[in-house]
């Protein structure tokens, strides 16, 4: 079997989301199916700038084939367009400029998805929202398997993206939130679909002692991990988490890792320690209490994942709907929605060692029966063997001509975001599992 | 938050988190903490205290309001026949003439009335433009003054908030001060009283109730005998060898009346009460007089407070016949005094005038009166006695040493 995996930045050192996610599949399947990554040359989210050479390279294993990015993201292009589709009426044509201008632009990218599509069995699409999956996936059509990772945002109430998510051969969702926000939003229920997320590499055992000695940490402490960006709720954490400093019966501190994009606060008990690598991040996660995740927005929060899988609990942002699912699905860690509750679940893990321990446990037990990486890999695998047993889908509508392009008649993406369903996927979820037994 | 329901086998987050929000709800409505409500007090009362940062916005806006020119919205006048006037006479004339043509293609009117109408709409926009401009004018002053008076009273509250602790304060001070006076004069019992329990059931207690009685024949007896017979008073008065006089410093001085009246005072009481009570003999006058001292030898209450110059009156004299019973010490604080003035004037005999002046003395605790062995007559120490009491002469051991 000959599996091709199409991401947006691939690389050792690339530590985004679905660029992690799509590096960690990878690697996986390739102990299962001949696996070649398909690339961009750029490193940067940004600006996707070409940073590294085009042609083919071996990382862990796996061949690299990276193309060049046509031209960098102009953002305040990009910011205009954006303003356009997410905020007023617009037409399909303005859909497709904004993609244009999101990137990574990689014309060359997809000719050779079109050209070689016949030579994999599956072409593995990650990140929906760039252009490489929507016109790679297009092109290779009948054999294109998306892995959305989608979030909660505007972007998913743009109208090209519909017919992406009906055209596909299969989709790998992250979470259920994500599986009943695409049904919702484009009918794609007829679609095969699981919900797979991923697993993490992590090390039998953890030494909490070396990082408390290494980083002279002393106490009782709550771990962040991740980047530092206001786009993470990290600016709120703050707010609340100082807010429970003011408490004096608390004695939790809070230790953050990973680059900041934000003023850390000045306090003794907040301590930000910079990137660490993942020897360092799982021993942090066994020595602290408890992990917060105060994002909003998260398809699958991994390092939640990570933090059960060191049997830790987690204090998530209740208003991201698949972080909320996870916690209640997993019962492996409490949620939070406004300083209240975050004071007060905060107050109910640092002082009842029982609960926590035993949100940790579940946690664990989550994670080992879902995540867990034979678990991931084998459902990848039974779906390819399901889609090899079935007849390819129809191939994808073709794009709109130019009078229907050009027609205003197509809402803001954020009002038809507005109407999706919100909350999270717990019926669903035990449906799935009433069926499942 | 400690008191959850769980078990190990059976956790679930949603009713953990139902049981935490229903905490908070509680909580909110009824359990405040007391640091809780003086972090909201604190809080209100830092922006009160901050004026410039209550009403920095308000007064930024406020001065952008005044300092803008109201906008003269242009208007326009919409007629019938705007539409087609000109300022040129053959340009109009033509336009009339091909009017009927030009409502063969569209009816104008509408927008006429449309224009008209608007016309109007825009005057009486303007004028609610103004009127509200005025009102705006109005309200931000209103609310300027008021957060002005907020300020100021928040201020009052925190001065009269600071001035109830600093009256609180100096209470509690005077309280302490008084306690701490009350405890320092205490009873020091001298050796001399040791005995004195036995002979207070005995003879003291009942003497003292006479004592009140003959206090007051004995006033009364020693004004008429001054009154009527200064002369035999003088002539039973024994005055002191003039040596003893001379050589007296006035500790020595005031110890004399003490000395030469103590001796005929204890006899006086029995002999003033005539045939009611027998006369004491000379072993009962010395424990008497013993008695006295000992009562007096345990030093005022300057002494005992190591007031400034109460060492230089160890005197019972000088320290005050007043103040050498100590309150609490007998009950009564001056019975001393009129034991020994009821003591004094009883006898007819010369110690007992003495005696009497001494008493006097005693009562009045003035030392120069003390020298008034000089004097012959002991009147006028009589006389002045009251005046005394309620206006004590400044000395040593006198108005201090008296704990009232």
């Amino acid at each position: 079997m000959k599996i091709a995996v199409v991401v947006q930045r691939y690389g050792s050192a690339i530590n985004g989301g679905a660029e992690l996610h799509a590096r960690y599949i990878a690697e996986h399947l390739a102990r299962h199916a001949d696996v070649e990554v398909l690339t961009t040359c750029a490193t940067d989210y940004v600006t996707w700038r070409n940073e590294l050479p085009a042609g083919v390279e071996p990382i862990n294993g796996v061949p690299v084939r990276r193309f060049r990015v046509k031209h960098e993201r102009d953002p305040r292009v990009f910011a205009k367009r954006s303003e356009k589709v997410f905020k007023q009426r617009h037409s399909f044509g303005d859909e497709l400029d904004w993609l244009n201008a999101e990137g990574p632009t990689s014309p060359a990218l997809v000719d050779y998805v079109a050209r070689h599509a016949g030579d994999f069995d599956f072409c593995l699409f990650f990140s929906y929202r760039y252009y490489h999956a929507f016109y790679g996936a297009r092109a290779a059509a009948g054999r294109a398997i998306l892995v959305p990772t989608a979030e909660r945002d505007a972007t998913i109430g743009l109208s090209i993206f519909q017919p992406l998510f009906r055209s596909v051969r299969a989709v790998m969702y992250n979470s259920s939130e994500e599986r009943a926000m695409i049904n919702a939003v484009s009918h794609n229920e007829a679609v095969p679909g699981v919900v797979v997320g991923i697993g993490s590499p992590v090390p039998t055992s953890t030494q909490p002692n070396r990082f408390r000695q290494k980083h002279h940490i002393r106490g009782p402490f709550a771990v962040y991990v991740g980047r530092i960006d206001q786009n993470k709720g990290c600016a709120e954490l703050f707010d609340y988490f100082q807010a429970y400093l003011k408490d004096p019966a608390g004695k939790l501190s809070l230790v953050l890792i990973g680059n900041s994009l934000l003023d850390v606060p000045k306090h003794p008990r907040i301590r930000h320690l910079g990137f660490l690598d993942d020897a360092d991040k799982f021993d942090a996660m066994a020595a602290a209490e408890l992990l917060i995740m105060p994002s909003y927005y998260e398809s699958l929060s991994m390092v939640a994942l990570e933090a059960w899988a060191v049997g830790r609990p987690v204090l998530a942002n209740g208003r991201c709907d698949v972080l909320k699912g996870q916690c209640i699905r997993s019962n492996g860690g409490l949620y939070y929605d406004n300083v209240s509750e975050f004071l007060g679940t905060l107050e109910a893990l640092e002082q009842n060692r029982w609960l926590a321990g035993s949100l940790g446990r579940n946690g664990r037990q989550f994670f080992r029966d879902h995540y867990d990486w034979p678990v991931i890999e084998r459902k990848y695998l039974d779906m390819f063997a399901r889609l090899s047993n079935e007849a390819p889908r129809p191939a994808a509508d073709p794009l709109p001509g130019w009078f229907d392009r050009r027609r205003q008649d197509l809402p803001p993406a954020e009002a038809v975001l507005a109407q999706l369903p919100t909350g999270p996927a717990v019926a669903s979820y035990e449906a799935a599992g009433r069926r499942r037994a | 938050m400690a008191d959850f329901s769980v078990r190990s086998d059976s956790v679930n987050v949603e009713q953990i988190m139902e049981q935490i929000r229903t905490r908070i709800r509680e909580k909110r409505g009824v359990d405040y903490t007391e640091q809780q409500i003086r972090e909201l007090a604190a809080v209100k009362l830092e922006k009160f205290l901050d004026p410039r940062g209550v009403r920095s916005d308000l007064l930024t806006q406020f001065k952008a309001q005044r300092a803008q020119e109201p906008v003269e919205v242009p208007n326009f006048a919409f007629e019938d026949a705007t539409l087609f006037e000109s300022h040129r006479g053959p340009v109009q004339w033509l336009r009339k003439l091909l009017l009927p043509i030009l409502k063969l293609f569209f009816n104008p009117n509408p927008l006429i009335q449309a224009l008209h109408i608007q016309s109007k709409l825009n005057t009486i926009n303007g004028e609610r433009e103004t009127a509200r401009r005025q009102l705006d004018a109005l309200y931000y002053e209103l609310i300027h003054n008021l957060v002005l008076e907020t300020t100021r009273l928040g201020i009052d509250v925190q001065n009269l908030k600071m001035r109830l602790e600093s009256v609180s304060s100096r209470l509690e001070f005077n309280e302490r001060r008084a306690r701490a006076l009350e405890s320092v004069v205490v009873y020091k019992p001298s050796p001399g009283d040791e005995e004195r329990p036995a002979r207070q059931d005995r003879g003291d207690r009942t003497d003292r109730g006479e004592r009140s009685e003959r206090g007051e024949r004995d006033r009364g007896d020693r004004s008429a005998r001054h009154q009527s017979h200064p002369q035999s008073q003088q002539r039973q008065y024994a005055p002191p060898p003039p040596q003893a006089a001379a050589a007296s410093t006035p500790s020595a001085v005031a110890a004399s009346p003490e000395t030469a009246g103590a001796a005929p005072a204890t006899p006086n009481p029995q002999t003033a009460s005539g045939g009611a009570t027998p006369a004491e003999g000379p072993g009962q006058r010395s424990r008497r007089r013993r008695r006295r001292r000992g009562r007096r030898g345990g030093g005022s209450a300057a002494a005992l407070m190591g007031a400034p110059g109460a060492a230089t009156a160890p005197t019972p004299e000088s320290s005050g016949g007043e103040s050498a019973p100590l309150p609490g010490e007998e009950g009564e604080p001056f019975d001393d005094a009129d034991d020994e003035a009821g003591g004094d004037g009883q006898s007819g005999e010369a110690p007992p005038a003495v005696g009497a002046m001494a008493t006097h003395h005693d009562a009045s605790a003035e030392p120069a009166h003390s020298t008034a062995p000089a004097t012959p007559s002991p009147a006028p120490a009589g006389d002045t006695l009251p005046e005394q009491r309620s206006a004590p002469p400044p000395g040593p051991g006198n108005g201090d040493t008296d704990p009232q």
